[in-house]
């Protein structure tokens, strides 16, 4: 992978860069965007390729950016509620403007980005300024005409979809109908249209009628790529729930469980906190579903349920640190996990600003960092391997020298090709394969 | 570091203080039947147990975020200490009775010794607090194990028992001497009905110290019983509204944690010996964090600690533990 572009994401009230809480391309990965900490969404576009330059493919610039949520105040619980982006959705493009749906923990909203290269001019009543014009002035008529302008990218706030919510948003996912979407909190799914904001469906609740008897909360959930009527969602227990929307107006049934049984010899007082599912993706087939846990990312098959038909370590090294990670909460972190766009290689993130691809057909992994030193452009990443006492080789980091302060909990990979976006932080890192590499 | 030394040191001293008799016989009888093995096999039990129980209680209590927190959070942590919890009670519901007068410490020693063979294989299994005996029902230090067999938190290893069945609690003995007045003194700073940890804490310890006294007859345990039974009830009403109010409704309503950390006990009979620990092969040179801890505190020095040896932690032992893990 060679490292392309780093962009730090500035809040630009003088408060520095903010730290990044989202990263999705669009469908066609012509745009990225982010969300951040401060409620903002920067979106940035590929340049074309450019045939002075045939090798220089196309750049990731700066498009738009736009401050989506402020920080709100609950009154009734005398707590505020983060203006954090939690997650972003593209819409599939359906005209000339470009539609995305960006979530804090509780409201939803949707936004259109349209560009504006051209604007009328002549008008009769109005001179260059705006101003009306004196009509003893105006002595002929005249046309107005479309005039080149400088490129202008306006987002404006189409809908605000609020108060469906009394938890906390996790995830939010585009149903392929393309007019319906659902959002989902720690104990409830809902299925809003794209169009009604003053209702929603809920179609998944696990809420307890007593709050006290809760001990599993719904982590993540997704719509079937290509299944309109299909959708999972993951829980803290570590099992996923695919759930059919013909079944029954409320989803609470699930049509299939996919769990898999622990194993007896890695029991220990975390194994449910490690257990619980962070993310889930279906692939882009629509055959298999991706799970990330603490530890480890797994794929599992449609069609069993029982387990996983595959499972990577992560980052096995820090099982025998369970204690300590739980202790300053590392073990909470919540790590994302992303296909690549033929299924072929998995992604996610990991500590010490690494992060792991697995090729599935090869079984080879790598871990590559996301640095500023090795990521000047057109730099080759290198390879980097944790060592866990042992022998250790030259340039092998060592399991106790990791920063966990460093994390990369946010990655995102083109839907086509072999280019990858890293959140690390505050800095966002594009990668791109420009050789079709083999893992090593 | 010392950070991450003294914390986990400063929270479960106070409470297991006693069980380091048990666990020290439990250790060097260890080192003979079973041969030593690396890894968290040699922890005390009970004792990362704890101190997981007490992270978790900080976790929940001792932070005010100025924005909600995060339920799945709160549910991991809560489901942590419920099954804590859970087999706290179970073991607190099955412990059989301990040292009667007439036991010297001696007998009982080898007695337990006896016992340990059969321990042998449960090298891993929870060591269950203050599992002492006297000389006639021996079993009796077998059958707490055979309940680890439904014991959620069981290993891999399974239980092979031939014979030990649950024995009710024999009679109890009436409590005598500074024990009780310890105990007491304990009560007091958690008002009734305490926790079931701050009793098992003074039921475990008390227990502990009746080998150090066998002139003293028995124990504790009438305290300890119907103080468990009481706190079961509230310890058992699941954590109450922990996930609609955001102030601090207690898991353990009538005691704060500051009561089981830092409350001003009596601790001339909480023996403990850090020094005399060879780190041994369990431990690894590396910057102390909390699991480490666990392991090298668990393989102390077999030899007995002298009785009413004060316990105190202070900086120099610290120094010390720290020098003795970090070099050669």
């Amino acid at each position: 992978m060679e490292g392309e572009s780093i962009y730090e994401v500035d809040s630009g009230d003088g408060l520095g860069a903010d730290i990044i809480s989202t990263v999705e391309f669009n469908h066609t990965g012509e745009l990225l965007a982010t969300g951040d900490k401060g409620g903002r969404v920067v979106i940035f576009q590929r340049e074309p390729e450019s045939k002075n330059e045939p090798y220089s493919q196309g750049e990731y610039n700066v498009y738009s950016t736009f401050q989506s949520h402020e920080p709100e105040f609950d009154y009734l619980k005398s707590l505020e509620i983060e203006e954090k982006i939690n997650k972003i959705k593209w819409l599939p493009q359906q005209n000339a403007a470009h539609s995305l749906l960006s979530t804090n923990d509780k409201t939803i909203k949707l936004w259109k980005i349209t560009e504006r290269d051209k604007r009328p001019e002549g008008y009769n009543l109005k001179d260059e300024e705006g101003k009306l014009k004196d009509l003893s002035t105006v002595t002929s008529l005249q046309v107005p005409v479309l005039k080149p302008m400088d490129l202008m990218v306006e987002v404006t706030p189409r809908r605000i979809f609020a108060n469906g919510h009394t938890y906390h948003v996790n995830s939010i996912s585009v149903n392929s109908d393309c007019e319906t979407y659902m959002s989902a909190d720690d104990l409830r799914i809902n299925l809003w249209h794209l169009a009604i904001t003053d209702r929603s469906f809920n179609i998944v609740d696990i809420k307890p009628a007593n709050m006290e008897d809760l001990t599993e909360v719904i982590t993540a959930s997704e719509f079937h790529p290509h299944h309109c009527n299909l959708f999972v969602y993951s829980s803290s227990k570590g099992s996923l729930r695919l759930c059919d929307m013909r079944a029954s107006a409320l989803c609470d049934k699930h049509s299939k469980l996919y769990e898999e049984p622990e194993d007896p010899s890695n029991r220990s007082f975390f194994s449910e906190i490690i257990s619980s599912v962070s993310d889930v993706k279906f692939s882009h087939s629509g055959r298999y579903m991706l799970t990330r846990d603490y530890l480890t990312v797994k794929v599992w098959d449609l069609n069993m349920e029982t387990k996983p038909v595959e499972t990577y370590q992560v980052h096995d090294y820090l099982r025998s640190k369970l204690c300590s990670l739980y202790e300053n909460d590392c073990i909470f972190d919540k790590f994302e996990c992303a296909w690549n766009g033929s299924d072929s290689v998995i992604m996610t993130g990991a500590y010490n600003n690494f992060f792991r691809m697995f090729d599935r057909n090869t079984k080879r992994d790598v871990t590559l960092e996301a640095s500023r030193e090795s990521s000047k452009p057109r730099a080759i990443l290198k390879p980097r391997r944790v060592c866990v006492g042992g022998k250790r080789r030259k340039d092998d980091i060592s399991v106790d020298s990791l920063d966990f302060t460093k994390k990369i909990l946010h990655t995102a990979w083109h839907p086509t090709e072999n280019i990858i976006a890293i959140a690390a932080t505050n800095n966002l890192y594009i990668f791109q394969d420009k050789v079709n590499s083999e893992m090593h | 570091m010392l950070k991450w030394c003294s914390e986990p040191c400063a929270r479960y001293m106070l409470g297991k203080g006693g069980k380091r008799k048990f666990d020290e016989h439990e250790d060097g009888l260890e080192g003979k039947v079973v041969s030593p093995t690396d890894g968290p096999s040699k922890v005390s039990y009970t004792l990362q147990r704890q101190t997981i129980f007490n992270i978790s209680l900080m976790k929940l209590y001792n932070h005010r975020p100025l924005t909600e927190p995060s339920l799945q959070k709160t549910v991991l942590i809560n489901n942590m200490l419920r099954r804590i919890q859970e087999e706290l009670k179970q073991e607190g519901s099955l412990r059989p009775v301990f040292v009667t007068a007439s036991q010297p410490a001696d007998p009982l020693g080898d007695s337990f010794r006896e016992a340990q063979p059969a321990f042998s294989h449960l090298a891993a299994q929870p060591l269950l607090p203050a599992d002492l005996v006297s000389a006639a029902p021996l079993e009796a230090c077998l059958t707490p194990a055979s309940l680890l067999e439904d014991d959620a938190f069981c290993t891999s290893q399974t239980v092979q028992h031939d014979g030990p069945t649950k024995l009710p609690p024999p009679a109890l003995q009436p409590v005598k001497d500074s024990f009780s007045s310890a105990l007491d003194e304990i009560e007091e700073l958690c008002p009734a009905p305490t926790s079931a940890e701050a009793v098992a804490v003074a039921a475990e310890t008390a227990a502990d110290d009746s080998k150090d006294h066998p002139s003293e007859s028995s124990v504790q345990r009438p305290e300890g019983v119907p103080e468990s039974r009481t706190a079961e009830p509230k310890l058992m009403d699941p954590l109450p509204g922990n996930f609609e109010i955001t102030t601090s409704t207690g898991f353990l309503t009538d005691l704060t944690l500051d009561d089981i950390l830092f409350a001003d006990i009596d601790t001339s009979m909480y023996d403990f010996d850090p020094c005399t620990s060879a780190t041994g092969a369990a431990s690894k040179m590396a910057p102390v964090s909390a699991d480490e801890l666990l392991k090298t505190l668990a393989p102390y020095s077999s030899q007995p600690v002298t009785p009413n040896q004060p316990f105190k932690m202070d900086l120099t032992e610290l120094d010390h533990i720290m020098e003795v893990l970090v070099g050669s």
